[in-house]
C-alpha cells in the first residue's frame, strides 16, 4: 500500500520524460530531413535548369556557326567553323543525356520531341557542311530562313516548355515540403498536449499525494507531542506519588511503630520496677534490649526514606542532615551554605533535596571525593543549586547513569536547567537552576538569618490559639 | 514537702500510661494532667499549674517545640523536658532554642526521666549521653569556626585569589578569564567565600579585604 503511490510516480514522470525526449529528438530528425529534401530539391532544380540553359545556347551558337560557316568564303573556313560546331553537337548530347537520367514523369514526350527535332537539326546541318562554294551561294538564304530558323524557333519553344516543366516540379516539391512541415507542427503541437496533460495529471497526484502525507506527519508529531507531554506527566505524577508515599511511610514508620516500641520498652521498665524474679528480670532485659534495636532501626529507615527535617524544617536542616550522614557513612567532608531567606514550594523543596542527595551520593560512591561543597540560593526568581565535588570527575558526554537521568527528570519537571561540568580527573560541577514566580521579595528579605517557623501541624488557626492559649 | 507536678504531653495513650505508671510509682512525683496534642498541653499549662512538662515533639495540631516555647514564654517557673524518638541535632537544637532544659531519647526512659525531671526543678539542664554527645560535637564545630584564628584561614588557596580579584573590583567574568574557569565555577566560589568568612555583600567583603590588608 505504501510503496504504490511511489511506483505510479516514479512510471508517471519517467514515462512523461521519454515521451518528451522522443517527441523532441523525432521533431529533430524530421526537421533535418526536411531541410535535407528542401536542400536537395533545389540543388536538382538548378542543374536541370543549368543543363537547359546549356541545350539553348548550344542551339544558339551552333545557328551562329552554321551561318558563318555558310558565308564564309573558302572551303578553309568553312572546315573551321564545323569543328567547332562538332564540339557544340557532342556538349550538346551530353547534356542531354544528362538531362535524361532525372527526368519527370510528365516531361518525357517533350524531351524525346527535342532530342529528335535535336538530332534531325544536326542531320540537316551536316547536309550543308557537305554543300560546295556554289551550293552555298545557292542555297544559302533559303536554307537559313526556311530550315534552320524555324527548326531553332522550334527547339526553343520545346526547352521552354520543358523549363515551365522544371519551375512547375520545383513548386510542387515546395508545397510537399510545406505539408510535411505542417503535419511536423501537428505533431508537436499534439505532443505538447499530451505532456502538458500528463504533467497537470501527475502534478495533481503528486500535490494530493504530498498534501496527504503531510497530514498524516502532522498528526503524528501532535500524536507524539501528546504521548510525550502525557509521558511526562505521568512520569512526575509519579515522582510526586513515590515521594507521598515515602513522606507518609516515613512518618507512620516514626510516629507509629518507632513509638510502639518505644511503648514496649517503658512496659518493661515498669515491669522491672516491680521488682521481678531473677528469671524475668532476664526476659524483660532482653525484651527492653529487642524494643531499643527495633526501635533505633526504624527510625534510621524512616529517615532514609525521607527526613522529618525537611518537613519539620525546611530545606537547609535536612540537607546538613543529608551531609553529616553521608560524612559519617562514607568520611565525605560535606559543607553546606545556604543564602535562602525564605522556605521554597513543597514540590521544589523535595526536588533540591533529592537531587543534592543523588549528588552526594555519586560523590562519595563514584567520584571517590574527599570533600564536597553544597550551595544553594535563591536569586532573580530562581533557586540555584550548585554541588561541587574534588572527585575524578567523569565524562558528562559519554556518562549518563539512571541516577543522572533521575535527577535530570526532576528537575525537568519544574522548569529547571540541570547541567554538568565535570572532566576526568578535574572534580564535578553540578549546577540545578529552577525557576520559582511566587516568592514575593518582601518576604524573602524579612526573614534572613532567622529561624525558620516551627509551627508545621497547626495551620493557620495556630495564631488564634496563641490568644487563647496566653 | 510539695510533691512535683508534671504535665504528660504524648498523642500515644500506651506511653503515656507507661509514663505515668512509672513516675506515679516515684515518691514526690504526682502526674496532675494529660493531653495528647500541643494544643491541649497550653491549656493544661495554664490550668493545673505544673512544675514540669514532659513534651513529645511529634504531635498533632502544634508540635511539641512550638509549644514548649509557647508555654516558657507564658510561665518562664515551668521546666519542659522534651521526650522524643528524634535525634538529629536540628531538633535538639531548636528545643533548646525554644526553651526546653532537657531532652531526652525514648531508647532508654525510666532512670534517664526521674533524672531529667529532678534536675529541671532544680532549675538545671539535663541531656541523654547521645545527646550530650551531638551537642558537644555542635559546639566545638561551632568553637573551631568561631576561633579559627582567622576566618582567612578557611579559605582554599583559589578561594584566596578569587577573594583579591573581587575586592580589587573585578567582575565575576573577568575573573573567569584570567583563571580560566568557567563563570558559573567562579559564582559557586564567590559564595563559598562569603559564607566562610560570614560576608554578606561585595562591599562587606571589599571591607574585610582592606581591613586584612588584602588589598590597599
Amino acid at each position: 500500500m505504501r510503496q504504490r503511490p511511489g511506483v505510479v510516480l516514479v512510471a508517471g514522470f519517467g514515462g512523461l520524460l521519454l515521451i518528451m525526449a522522443a517527441a523532441e529528438a523525432g521533431a529533430f530528425l524530421f526537421l533535418n530531413n526536411l531541410r535535407h529534401n528542401d536542400t536537395a530539391l533545389q540543388a536538382r532544380f538548378l542543374a536541370r535548369n543549368r543543363t537547359l540553359e546549356r541545350i539553348r545556347s548550344n542551339i544558339y551558337q551552333s545557328g551562329t556557326f552554321v551561318r558563318d560557316s555558310l558565308l564564309a568564303p573558302g572551303q578553309s573556313g568553312a572546315r573551321a567553323e564545323v569543328a567547332t560546331l562538332d564540339g557544340l553537337r557532342l556538349d550538346s548530347e551530353s547534356a542531354l543525356n544528362s538531362y535524361a537520367a532525372a527526368l519527370e514523369p510528365e516531361e518525357g514526350a517533350p524531351f524525346q520531341d527535342l532530342r529528335s527535332q535535336i538530332e534531325a537539326y544536326w542531320k540537316v546541318l551536316d547536309r550543308t557542311l557537305a554543300w560546295s562554294g556554289e551550293e552555298r551561294e545557292k542555297y544559302r538564304d533559303a536554307f537559313f530562313y526556311q530550315e534552320l530558323v524555324p527548326r531553332r524557333t522550334s527547339m526553343l519553344q520545346i526547352a521552354d516548355r520543358i523549363e515551365a516543366m522544371n519551375e512547375e516540379a520545383l513548386r510542387r516539391g515546395d508545397v510537399k515540403l510545406g505539408d510535411l512541415f505542417g503535419r511536423l507542427q501537428l505533431g508537436l503541437l499534439a505532443m505538447i498536449a499530451v505532456t502538458l496533460l500528463g504533467g497537470v495529471t501527475l502534478a495533481a497526484l503528486t500535490i494530493f499525494h504530498i498534501l496527504k502525507l503531510e497530514g498524516e506527519v502532522q498528526r503524528r508529531l501532535r500524536e507524539s507531542v501528546h504521548s510525550r507531554a502525557s509521558l511526562q506527566e505521568l512520569s512526575a505524577r509519579l515522582v510526586r506519588a513515590q515521594e507521598e508515599e515515602r513522606r507518609a511511610l516515613s512518618r507512620e514508620l516514626h510516629d507509629e511503630v518507632a513509638q510502639a516500641f518505644s511503648a514496649v520498652l517503658l512496659e518493661a521498665e515498669n515491669l522491672l520496677d516491680l521488682d521481678p524474679a531473677p528469671e524475668v528480670r532476664a526476659r524483660l532485659d532482653s525484651i527492653r534490649g529487642v524494643a531499643a534495636k527495633g526501635m533505633h532501626e526504624i527510625r534510621n529507615m524512616a529517615l532514609l526514606l525521607r527526613p522529618s527535617m525537611l518537613d519539620d524544617f525546611g530545606l537547609l536542616p535536612a540537607l546538613e542532615w543529608q551531609a553529616r550522614e553521608i560524612g559519617k557513612r562514607t568520611g565525605l567532608r560535606v559543607q553546606v551554605a545556604s543564602e535562602m531567606s525564605a522556605e521554597l514550594p513543597e514540590e521544589h523543596k523535595t526536588c533540591v533535596y533529592r537531587v543534592v542527595q543523588e549528588a552526594l551520593n555519586n560523590c562519595a560512591q563514584h567520584a571517590q571525593a574527599s570533600a564536597a561543597q553544597v550551595c544553594v540560593r535563591h536569586q532573580a526568581g530562581q533557586i540555584l543549586v550548585t554541588v561541587q565535588d574534588d572527585g575524578s570527575g567523569f565524562d558528562p558526554e559519554r556518562v549518563r547513569g539512571l541516577g543522572l537521568l533521575g535527577m535530570e527528570e526532576r528537575v525537568r519537571h519544574l522548569g529547571g536547567k540541570f547541567q554538568i561540568d565535570s572532566r576526568p580527573g578535574r572534580g564535578t560541577l553540578l549546577r540545578v537552576t529552577l525557576p520559582l514566580a511566587a516568592i514575593p521579595e518582601a518576604v524573602r528579605t524579612s526573614v534572613v538569618a532567622s529561624e525558620p517557623e516551627l509551627v508545621w501541624d497547626g495551620g493557620p488557626a495556630d495564631g488564634a490559639d496563641s490568644h487563647s492559649a496566653g | 514537702m510539695e510533691p512535683i507536678r508534671i504535665l504528660l504531653a504524648d498523642d500515644h495513650n500506651i506511653l503515656r500510661d507507661g509514663m505515668r505508671l512509672l513516675l506515679e510509682r516515684q515518691p514526690g512525683f504526682m502526674v496532675v494532667g494529660e493531653a495528647a496534642d500541643g494544643r491541649e498541653i497550653l491549656q493544661l499549662a495554664r490550668d493545673r499549674r505544673p512544675d514540669v512538662v514532659v513534651m513529645d515533639i511529634a504531635m498533632p495540631n502544634m508540635n511539641g517545640i512550638e509549644a514548649t516555647r509557647r508555654i516558657v514564654e507564658k510561665h518562664p517557673r515551668i521546666g519542659v523536658v522534651i521526650l522524643s524518638m528524634h535525634h538529629d541535632e536540628s531538633y535538639i537544637i531548636r528545643s533548646l532554642k525554644a526553651g526546653a532544659r532537657a531532652y531526652l531519647l525514648k531508647d532508654a526512659v525510666k532512670a534517664e526521666l526521674i533524672l531529667a525531671i529532678e534536675a529541671v526543678v532544680d532549675g538545671r539542664s539535663f541531656f541523654s549521653p547521645q545527646v550530650s554527645r551531638i551537642l558537644q560535637e555542635d559546639y566545638v564545630q561551632a568553637l573551631d569556626r568561631k576561633n579559627a584564628d582567622d576566618t582567612y584561614d578557611l579559605l582554599t588557596d583559589r578561594e584566596r585569589e578569587i577573594l583579591q580579584m573581587i575586592a580589587e573590583g573585578k567582575t565575576n567574568k573577568e575573573v573567569a578569564n584570567t583563571l580560566n574557569l568557567s563563570l558559573y565555577t567562579v559564582d559557586t566560589h564567590r559564595t563559598h567565600i562569603l559564607q566562610k568568612l560570614n560576608l554578606h555583600s561585595v562591599p562587606e567583603l571589599i571591607l574585610y579585604a582592606v581591613r586584612k590588608g588584602i588589598i590597599s
